[in-house]
């Protein structure tokens, strides 16, 4: 033994080669010795659900650095880079998600993009939002403004998806949930689409509920121009359904009587109350324009174009609001069309005769009440008496065959009467025109068909 | 332990070579040896850097030098006792050899 402690006392020798070992070792083996810890301590933590994750190696000591979702998953991935094999110790820099309270998310839509900002529960949420976002509008670009939070409730991911689901429904606006209250704000894409939108929220998981509504929807524009030049009268924009749009396109045939209809209307829900009760009277009010464009939009109906004289204008101007239903609002923006020259007597009676050939003078049935269809026909009517002011005119009327002839005398009379009536109010000295019934007694046609008796009950203008 | 033998296989076969030969060449040497007490300081010395590398006093890269300072000199004083042992019976077994 007493050898081998002599032998021993002489190895220290070997400490010199050996420092100089040992040194090299170090020197070469621990940036290799890091690179492989910290790979496998990445690999340790694949598939563990993290946020901002840093791993630093010093030695065979790890620093990690992470934001976890639970207690549970925080502890879980120190375990388990501290049993990846070779880690020393693990310094613990890990944290959870703050929690948002109240967990608020949103997703806006603008111009351009789909901003989604706010709280996202997961990083696969997170993710899951923004491909369902390109997903529902392909070539918009979606920008993730989305931060990690605790707090979220249950089934928000559904809830979210959902709402990105209807967001190619919407114009602009914001989508937000709140906890698990949802709003909205902001304008549906098309008519209809706020509807729609409104349908689609009904199926949001339970425990969700709407707590705004302030989606509002585009406005619903129906538009009329008539063009005296291409003798058209162009109908355009939405109808809330067939039934309003025949309503809509029989007024504008019985009201427009020289005008070919152009019929590109569309059927669209959303209509504001009152739709055709307040489209058919600015439909009579656009007759009795020389040219003019009538636009409807929501409850808001704004006339513009020219009356054929001044009395036209001021009748249209102050009559037509009183016609519309309630909470709708009338703007008239009406000039005068300049006078046209005068003609003689002969071009007059041609006038008139064109004008009358080309629809009769309406009433009411039995009565001597002016149709308020025939208005834009009385105003051109008014139009070719001021062109021929040194001409006296005989309104004559015409009855067909149905009842008695004293009755039908009495009829013409008060139906001429009535014509005369319209002409004078419109500004024309009473003194030009001579009201004259002849009842039946001078039939056009043969009094035996519905169509010949129609023919016949009329109003003819005869200039002396 | 076993993450640092098997990383470090190379360059711990090497310490064991070397105190192998510084042990072979120990047992014939003449030179001046290590007194007793000496040798106690220099054992309370490892003990004391034993005691600090298994208590993880040393954070970080100086941590881990120490632990393969450690584990290099455990082969080579292994090395060393072998080459010794085996030279001191090459040298019995030669002088008995010449004494027949």
């Amino acid at each position: 033994m007493d050898g081998f402690f002599k032998w021993s006392s002489k190895w220290w020798p070997g400490l010199i080669p050996l420092t100089v070992l040992w040194a090299f070792a170090a020197w070469t083996s621990t940036a290799p010795l890091e690179a492989d810890l910290a790979d496998r301590s990445a690999a340790a933590l694949h598939g563990a659900v993290l946020d901002k994750t840093t791993i630093a190696v010093a030695g065979r000591d790890v620093s990690l650095g992470a934001e976890a979702f639970s207690e549970q998953a925080r502890s879980a991935a120190v375990d388990a880079v501290e049993a990846v094999s070779g880690v020393r110790l693990v310094n613990d820099a890990t944290r959870l998600v703050p929690e948002a309270k109240p967990f608020v998310w949103s997703a806006e839509r603008d111009v351009v993009r789909v901003t989604l900002a706010g709280s996202a529960p997961l990083p696969a949420s997170k993710a899951k939002l923004t491909e369902a976002a390109r997903g529902a509008l392909g070539g918009v670009e979606v920008s993730d403004q989305m931060k990690l939070s605790r707090g979220a409730p249950a089934h928000f991911d559904e809830a979210a998806v959902l709402l990105l689901g209807q967001i190619v429904k919407r114009k602009d606006g914001k989508f937000t949930i709140s906890d698990s209250s949802v709003s909205l704000s902001g304008m549906a894409r098309e008519l209809g689409d706020r509807e729609a939108i409104a349908a689609a929220l009904r199926n949001l998981p339970e425990g969700f509920k709407i707590a705004a509504n302030d989606l509002k929807a585009p406005p619903y524009v129906f538009q009329v121009n008539k063009d005296p030049v291409a003798s058209t009268l162009t109908l355009s924009g939405n109808v809330p359904n067939d039934s309003v749009h025949a309503a809509i396109t029989a007024a504008a045939a019985r009201k427009f009587v020289s005008e070919k209809v152009v019929d590109n209307l569309k059927t669209s829900i959303g209509a504001p109350g009152g739709f055709a009760a307040a489209v058919v009277p600015a439909l009579g009010a656009l007759s009795r324009l020389s040219t003019g464009t009538l636009v409807v939009s929501d409850r808001e109906a704004k006339l513009s174009g020219d009356a054929l004289y001044d009395g036209a204008a001021l009748q249209i101007r102050a009559g037509l609001g009183r016609d519309f239903p309630q909470y709708w609002q009338f703007m008239a923006d009406i000039s005068v069309k300049p006078a046209v020259a005068p003609v003689d007597a002969t071009v007059c009676q041609q006038l008139f005769s064109e004008l009358l050939g080309k629809a009769g003078i309406r009433f009411e049935t039995g009565k001597a009440d002016i149709d308020p269809d025939s208005a834009g026909l009385l105003d051109r009517l008014v139009e070719t008496a001021l062109r021929c002011p040194a001409s006296n005119i005989e309104v004559a009327g015409h009855t067909d065959t149905d009842g008695d002839d004293a009755t039908n005398q009495a009829l013409s009379e008060k139906r001429a009467q009535a014509v005369v009536d319209y002409l004078v109010k419109a500004g024309l000295p009473p003194g030009r025109f001579t009201a004259t019934g002849f009842g039946s007694t001078q039939p056009l046609v043969p009094n035996d068909s519905d169509e010949g008796k129609a023919h016949n009950r009329r109003i003819e203008f005869k200039v002396m | 332990m076993a993450y640092l033998v098997m990383f470090h296989w190379g360059w711990l076969l090497g310490a064991l070579l070397l105190g192998f030969a510084m042990g072979w060449i120990a047992v014939v040497h003449r030179g001046p040896g290590v007194s007793r007490a000496q040798a106690g300081w220099l054992g309370l010395l490892v003990a004391g850097l034993l005691a600090a590398t298994l208590s993880h006093i040393v954070p970080g890269r100086p941590g881990y030098w120490l632990e393969l300072g450690l584990i290099t000199l455990g082969p080579y004083v292994a090395g060393c006792a072998v080459g010794s042992v085996l030279r001191a019976w090459v040298v019995r077994r030669s002088v008995a050899t010449r004494s027949c």
